[in-house]
């Protein structure tokens, strides 16, 4: 294979090409209720070539053809001396590296039979059906994947990996009258077959977090001192600051480059935010990203200023910053674009106790249902909430749902606690069409002095 | 190749079989922040494979089927080894509607001529302080549909998808907009400037920021900003909310649930759409299913799997990937208006050739209120009850009848069955937004909240 690549690359009259093949096997079993939906599994192949002439944009071929290699190379070529450039496309040096990595399978998923993926997602599914006879409806699902990966470029640099990915997620729905709840749970990492086992507790508490949540009240909307979770601290990170730092966003725009001047103060001086996608194990993690340039710890907010974002090769060149390893795509379909890999905002000090000890009225607010960013307003979904009494948890709340602006809200954070923990959910991230990218985040419990909390939304018909 | 792979499943003891095989070769080019940018080819080819075998359903699918045949059938025969037991009736061969799926200018334009048609928005839509992004996309595929009951279609298919957004950044204050033409066919000169006249309209209405309204007022959602106003809906009316037992209108065929003068119909045969086709992806014959009329519930969307075990038939909705199994979606959503007299009547391919207002006629009824063009976060949350509840990510405030400036910081809140037993008008601005064909909607009561930062 490895000669087919350099061959394919020699013949290509490009200044820069590179070309990437996967060979990616998943299988995915899912139920719903006592159902079984579906226990698929599938092979995906496929190619992909970049290609840059002097003075020329990007030329780009995707294909599922393996042995049209070489005329997707020439056809790249053709297509990057169709696109005239007047300031031409440059891209950062990034030393060649050669390299063969495995990245721990923890249990080749593809040695095990389908059969035995079944009972495990089966077995996890029943604990949430058991929990109570008010779980009306469940969703488990069970995927994974290992990608053989290649990179060449023409500049010298040969990848070859094994990347894995396994996820185990479920959903329980409770009703009772006509009041439905919903609990989540789900798991993801980048290894195999034995992270996912003894995981029956985390599908067991979404269920009943489910049933719970039908006795709760709704939380009462308005302005209090917020608490998240670890998760949500983690989500509202990724979501509402992270995307803002992804360098193809502000570096051919002059106005968003001036609102995310480095050197400007986002936060108090607790505040440190990065993302780092060598960390070892987790949804984001690589040792190189698609460009064939290495993961790092990059230092994004570091005691409140920003101090950095996170680069293509293009987007470092043109802003004269140095790639950071955050190149990525989702599979061979797509052309490598700037991503987050794992967002995380950086241990504080002292206990969960500590943070909430002296708030006489607050929302405790954890996991999340989702998010969504406009830019700088955001709104997440929490998964369920706890209101605070006189420094203490106390009653579930639900429908709690927190908006705002990420410049106001990043400023109220005055409290950071030093339980930092990384986020194991499945899931991913979409951008520009590519979805879904594995990513995760992580943080401690994070203490907002004042948040707007919404949840009171009409009654259903 | 899907013959042979049919004659394998039987060979190895399927019972009976379906498969799909989709062959696309995507042509795009993207200008970003007004030049352009990249030029990039996709060819895409796979199977999907689905065998009943011992009475049980199984799916597998490939992108390297060429290499190796055997290997996809033993997959499917594995998969179905635990696979759901179901009775899947396979439909036969029967006459198929003619569509227009093929449209020879669309698969014929040159790269050159692609790039002209982006440079020709781009310059539309050029103005100081702000960036603009534009994407061509053009694509030809091939689709083959076959069964063990003797069904056996194919047809090619061109679509285009022509988008622009603009970005503007003042200060912290970071305004995005955008707008697109889909079909199968290019997109004449006319439609062009319909993108640019879209974006700029709204854009220049959106200079101002002016401060939110509060509490129940009338709002106008337009093609855009219905989303979340029908997101309920359409999961409702999809034959697998109905077997899941999560949709408030399983039980209400034949029921008056909405205002006289809404209908609802999925037209899979809608001239000039990309997502028009003579057949599904389960060889069932393509035709109109209305939903809705004049507000009466008539019915649900299925594919033959959710028809089976509802004990109906498919009504020509199965979707299918590459990689899972067929599932039941939707095609072209047709939004009716009856109150106008002009039946379900919708505009073909094309959009009107003159400028469509903002509002579509709408404002001047209106003494104060606001008109939602986007909302962040539909989709999240309790769906199915009804219930909506958003920040606003484009609205604009109405006064005495005129959009007097955009707001920021407002939520709206309400319950689409609610809202939709009244409908207070519809504009004139009936266009397509995405898959879905629509004029702006008046509605009535809408909670309008303040999300002042505190």
């Amino acid at each position: 294979m490895k000669d087919r690549l350099t061959d394919a690359l020699a013949a290509s009259r490009a200044d820069f090409t590179e070309i990437r093949l996967e060979r990616t096997w998943t299988s995915a079993v899912s139920f719903r209720g006592r159902r079984l939906e579906a226990a698929t599994a599938s092979e995906d192949q496929g190619g992909f070539v970049r290609t840059l002439h002097r003075g020329c944009g990007w030329g780009v071929a995707a294909f599922t053809s393996l042995d049209q290699l070489p005329a997707m190379v020439a056809r790249a070529g053709e297509l990057s001396r169709a696109v005239r450039l007047e300031r031409p496309i440059r891209l950062a040096e990034v030393p060649p590296h050669q390299a063969d990595a495995v990245l721990d399978l923890d249990g080749d998923v593809r040695g095990v039979p389908l059969a035995e993926k079944k009972r495990l997602i089966e077995a996890y599914n029943s604990e949430m059906l058991a929990v109570s006879d008010r779980v009306v409806d469940t969703v488990a699902s069970y995927h994974d994947a290992v990608t053989e990966y290649w990179y060449v470029n023409s500049e010298g640099t040969v990848l070859h990996e094994l990347r894995p990915e396994v996820t185990v997620s479920g959903s329980a729905v409770a009703r009772r009258d006509g009041i439905i709840e919903k609990g989540l749970e789900s798991f993801g990492l980048r290894r195999g077959w034995r992270s996912v086992q003894d995981r029956a507790a985390g599908f067991r508490r979404a269920a009943e977090r489910a049933v719970a949540l039908l006795d709760a009240p709704r939380v009462k909307g308005g302005t209090y001192p917020v608490v998240l979770d670890p998760e949500l601290a983690g989500v509202f990170i990724h979501e509402a600051f992270g995307h803002l730092s992804e360098a193809d966003f502000i570096y051919e725009n002059p106005q968003a480059r001036e609102m995310m001047t480095l050197g400007r103060r986002f936060g108090k001086p607790l505040l440190n935010v990065g993302d780092n996608g060598a960390a070892a194990g987790l949804r984001g993690t690589l040792p190189f990203d698609d460009e064939g340039t290495p993961t790092q710890d990059t230092p994004l907010i570091r005691a409140g200023v920003l101090v950095g974002r996170l680069h293509s090769r293009e987007t470092a060149a043109a802003l004269g910053e140095h790639p950071t390893g955050n190149a990525r795509a989702t599979s061979f379909r797509y052309p490598p674009i700037v991503r987050m890999t794992n967002t995380y905002i950086a241990n504080g000090r002292g206990s969960f106790a500590d943070l909430i000890k002296d708030i006489p009225l607050g929302v405790y607010a954890c996991s999340a249902f989702g998010g969504q960013t406009l830019l700088e307003n955001f709104s997440f979904t929490a998964a369920y909430g706890h209101m605070i009494r006189d420094g203490q948890v106390a009653e579930l709340v639900k429908d709690v749902v927190i908006a705002g602006n990420l410049f106001q809200t990043l400023d109220r954070i005055e409290r950071i606690a030093g339980d930092f923990r990384w986020n194991e959910m499945g899931g991913g991230c979409g951008k520009g069409g590519q979805f879904p990218l594995p990513v995760t985040e992580g943080a401690p419990h994070v203490r907002i002095e004042e948040a707007l909390v919404g949840g009171d939304v009409p009654d259903a018909a | 190749m899907i013959e042979r792979l049919l004659e394998q499943a039987r060979r190895r003891g399927a019972g009976t079989a379906d498969a799909l095989w989709r062959r696309s070769e995507r042509t795009s080019v993207a200008f970003e922040f007004g030049r352009l940018k990249a030029a990039g080819v996709t060819e895409e080819a796979g199977v999907n494979l689905r065998v009943v075998s011992g009475g049980r359903v199984g799916v597998a699918g490939s992108t390297a089927v060429a290499a190796a045949p055997d290997e996809l059938v033993s997959r499917a025969l594995a998969s179905a080894e635990l696979g759901a037991e179901l009775t899947l009736a396979f439909p036969s061969r029967t006459p198929l509607p003619h569509v227009p799926t093929f449209f020879a200018a669309a698969a014929g334009a040159s790269l050159d001529a692609l790039i002209e048609l982006g440079a020709g928005l781009v310059a539309q839509l050029a103005r100081d302080g702000c960036q603009v992004n534009v994407s061509v996309e053009r694509e030809l595929a091939e689709t083959r549909v076959a069964n063990s009951a003797g069904a056996d279609s194919s047809y090619q298919s061109t679509g285009v998808v022509v988008s622009a957004d603009l970005w503007r950044v003042a200060g912290d204050d970071v305004l995005v907009l955008g707008d697109a033409f889909e079909g199968a066919d290019l997109p004449s000169a006319a439609d062009v400037a319909r993108i640019a006249q879209s974006v700029n309209t709204r854009l220049d209405l959106a200079l101002k920021v002016t401060d939110p309204p509060e509490g129940a007022l009338p709002v106008i959602f337009t093609p855009a900003g219905l989303t979340a106003v029908l997101l309920p809906l359409t999961q409702a009316l999809s034959g697998k909310a109905v077997l899941q037992g999560i949709s408030p209108l399983a039980a209400k065929v034949g029921e008056q649930m909405f205002d006289p003068a809404f209908s609802l119909t999925d037209d899979a045969l809608a001239p000039g759409r990309a997502s028009s086709r003579p057949v599904d992806d389960e060889c069932v014959p393509s035709r109109a299913t209305c939903l809705v009329q004049r507000g009466v519930v008539q019915g649900f969307i299925y594919d033959l799997e959710t028809a089976a075990r509802a004990g109906t038939m498919s009504t020509g909705h199965g979707q299918r990937a590459i990689f899972s199994k067929p599932v039941v979606g939707y095609t072209n959503l047709i939004i009716g208006d009856e109150g106008r007299g002009k039946g379900d009547g919708y505009s073909v391919g094309a959009w009107h050739a003159v400028p469509l207002q903002l509002g579509g006629g709408l404002l001047g009824d209106i003494a104060d209120g606001l008109l939602v063009d986007d909302l962040i976060g539909v989709g999240q949350g309790n769906v199915s009850g009804g219930a909506f509840s958003h920040p606003v990510a484009l609205a604009y405030r109405i006064r005495r009848g005129e959009i007097v400036g955009r707001v920021k910081d407002a939520a709206v809140a309400g319950n689409s069955y609610d809202l939709l037993q009244r409908i207070a008008g519809f504009g004139s601005d009936r266009r397509w937004y995405g898959a879905r064909n629509t004029p702006s909607v008046l509605l009535e009561g809408v909670s309008v909240t303040r999300r002042a930062a505190p």
